[in-house]
């Protein structure tokens, strides 16, 4: 088992919770979403966002609309829809309560030691 | 110096370089490669493109400027590898199937590896089919070839139906490795490719490769569908079930290979060797020829009778193959159809030569010659049966048509179909008929051929002796010729067969013939309609009497009347009633009363 692996696992599985979390009060463009990711060091390349920019949209979670840029093409500007806020909410509480639960078991045994 | 491409990434236009053209080309290819048609794939490759359009930009200050393979590296660097968008099946295990890269990366197809052939590129493509060392395989043709030549046959139509692997793609498939950007980059660095190869070619064949997948995807998506939801016992038992279903098609594929190429072989030496004896005639076959009354030529046949049996086991063959290897050359539906015309052909064709070697035998004819023989109702006549030191010396009767040499040295047909039928006749000399017998297609042809037939015996001193065999030119063909030697004997005359007629004796007397097999070797006096024999010992008294009730032959009597039994043997005397039971025997008197 590689740590790598491991590490991009984790790092995928809440993913989806990032992106979302990231629209949560105004729409973005794709490069907005990533430099926010990026700078928060959840993404090291910027491939792997695309696919999941996909699914969220497909799923109804995500909408978006056309922009026009002065750089460059147009832009997609990505927003939460209402099924994707019910989502957040849920998976914002499913977070914390994973949160809470890591916490403890992580210094459970850091005492024991 | 470098030439310089233009493209329109997500509407932008830009100016590139050749070689960094290629490498994003075969980048986005691999990409595209990396989803399936399920997942958006279209929508998330125009999203990465208007995103590398976006980079591109950055990096360009003006029109005239141009992408080199640096930028290229650098966005690619941001963007990621091609693994880096792949989806964990893991993690998102709704997704319909992503994985089938990991299945295309185990699976292996068979080619002709023509890089590193000594013929036809078939041993090494085996050995990459198998996995194994292709020494094993080419030792196993050596092996084969001295096996009657079986290897070279084979060798040639897997030559002829196993696909060459020509392009990158392929012969990255045939070594079971994944077909991905970064194997094909590999496979050019090494040289393995042949320098003609256009890189487009590969990317074609990659995406090629890639539809393909998604079609078997497809297909599979019930069988695959187990993989991404969660197993349960059932799921695994089908797998299990799948996987013997799998092993027991490739040994039925095995198998039909076997019978296909064995009956293929078999059908070529056996009927080429025919054939091409005939043509240059070699003696010792030319039974053939005689058994050929149609006169039809015997490599035609030989050929007809290839088309009609091997055929079939041609395409028996090709499915076995088609079982085991699924990427198999198809040989075409003009190659089918040609054949499957060939066959009917063929099979027509022998029915109409059968027709023909039948109707040679539509009329049985025969001619009769008779002679007498001073033989009277008081002479005793002794017939014997001889046969010839050339033919078969023992006289021994059998119905198999021969070829053979007679005294002068010419050849000969031989048979030995003759048997004597004797007859009683109120003649008073003795009488002898020679009835030959043979088929034709007409009335004349089979007269001819009886006529033809050469037949003699000899009489002296009361002695009749008669050729166990007949003979006649090989011209006439085995036309069932056959010879009856019909001896008229006057009433009261006394007859002898020796030990050497039996077998041309009949097996029983019937009417018209008096004389069977069992009375050889005894003096028979001639009577009306019947032969009786003098010498032979007294069987005594001779009773046998079977109904329902009363049994009477040489073990004893038993009566089952209606209130009882009796029963006298050897043994004693039983006596049975429904009430008393009675024995007489060694023991002595038992008188059992049963009890009620």
């Amino acid at each position: 088992m590689k740590i790598e692996n491991t590490k991009a696992q984790m790092r995928k599985g809440v993913l989806e919770f990032c992106i979302l979390s990231v629209l949560k009060d105004e729409d973005a463009y794709v490069a907005e979403i990533l430099d926010t990711l990026k700078d928060a060091k959840l993404l090291v390349v910027e491939g792997t966002i695309y696919p999941l920019l996909t699914r969220l949209k497909n799923a109804g979670l995500l909408n978006y609309r056309w922009e026009e840029s002065t750089s460059g093409p147009p832009r997609k500007y990505y927003g939460l829809t209402e099924t994707g806020k019910l989502f957040l909410k849920e998976l914002n509480t499913t977070w914390s309560e994973l949160h809470n639960a890591v916490t403890i078991v992580t210094s459970q045994k850091n005492t024991k030691k | 110096m470098n030439k310089t491409v233009n493209i329109n990434l997500a509407g932008i236009f830009f100016h590139i370089d050749e070689d960094a053209y290629l490498k994003l080309q075969r980048y986005l290819e691999a990409i595209k490669r990396s989803f399936t048609d399920s997942q958006g794939r279209s929508e998330i490759i125009a999203d990465i493109e208007a995103r590398i359009a976006e980079l591109f930009s950055e990096r360009v200050q003006n029109d005239k400027q141009v992408i080199r393979i640096s930028e290229v590296d650098e966005v690619i660097s941001i963007m990621g590898q091609p693994e880096d968008y792949l989806v964990d099946d893991e993690i998102f295990e709704d997704e319909p199937q992503t994985a089938y890269r990991s299945k295309s990366a185990t699976s292996r197809k068979l080619f002709r590896d023509t890089d590193n052939s000594y013929v036809g590129g078939v041993s090494s493509g085996l050995a990459h089919y198998f996995g194994i060392d292709a020494v094993w395989i080419r030792l196993a043709w050596i092996l084969l070839i001295f096996g009657a030549g079986t290897g070279i046959l084979l060798y040639i139509l897997l030559w002829v139906l196993v696909p060459e692997a020509k392009t990158t793609a392929e012969k990255l498939m045939m070594t079971g490795e994944p077909v991905n950007i970064s194997n094909i980059e590999k496979k050019i660095k090494d040289g393995f490719d042949s320098v003609t190869e256009t890189v487009g070619d590969v990317a074609k064949n990659v995406s090629d490769s890639v539809s393909n997948a998604a079609k078997k995807i497809d297909v599979n998506k019930s069988a695959n569908s187990i993989k991404s939801s969660s197993r349960t016992f059932f799921d695994t038992l089908g797998d299990v079930i799948m996987f013997f279903f799998k092993v027991f098609a490739k040994f039925i594929g095995v198998l039909l290979i076997i019978i296909g190429a064995a009956t293929l072989i078999s059908l070529i030496i056996g009927l080429f060797s025919i054939g091409v004896a005939n043509v240059i005639q070699i003696p010792g076959l030319d039974f053939v020829e005689l058994a050929n009354a149609g006169n039809t030529p015997i490599w035609l046949v030989s050929l007809f009778a290839l088309f009609a049996v091997g055929i079939p086991f041609f395409f028996l063959f090709y499915l076995g193959l088609k079982i085991l290897i699924n990427n198999l050359k198809s040989i075409g539906s003009v190659a089918k159809f040609s054949l499957l015309g060939l066959w009917l052909i063929s099979v027509i064709a022998l029915i109409v030569f059968g027709v023909r070697q039948a109707s040679e035998h539509a009329f049985e004819e025969s001619y009769t010659e008779k002679t007498e023989l001073p033989i009277t109702a008081t002479d005793t006549l002794l017939v014997k049966m001889k046969g010839h030191d050339n033919f078969n010396a023992d006289s021994y009767h059998q119905d198999r048509f021969k070829l053979a040499y007679n005294d002068n040295g010419d050849k000969v047909l031989y048979s030995s179909d003759v048997d004597i039928i004797v007859k009683s006749t109120t003649d008073s000399v003795a009488k002898i008929a020679i009835r030959k017998r043979a088929d034709g297609s007409d009335y004349e042809k089979a007269i001819a051929r009886a006529k033809n037939i050469n037949y003699d015996f000899d009489f002296k001193n009361k002695t009749l002796l008669l050729n166990s065999y007949l003979t006649t030119h090989p011209d006439n063909k085995f036309s069932d010729q056959e010879v009856d030697v019909i001896l008229y004997l006057p009433e009261s005359s006394v007859v002898y067969f020796n030990n050497s007629t039996r077998h041309s004796l009949h097996y029983n007397t019937y009417d018209g013939n008096i004389v069977s097999r069992d009375d050889t070797n005894h003096y028979l006096k001639i009577g009306y309609e019947e032969a009786l024999c003098l010498d032979c010992p007294e069987e005594g008294l001779k009773v046998k009497v079977k109904t329902p009730r009363l049994k009477i032959d040489d073990k004893g009597i038993e009566i089952n009347a209606k209130d009882g039994k009796l029963k006298i043997d050897e043994s004693g005397i039983k006596a049975e009633s429904d009430d008393v039971k009675f024995n007489i025997d060694s023991d002595g008197v038992e008188i059992i009363e049963s009890e009620e």
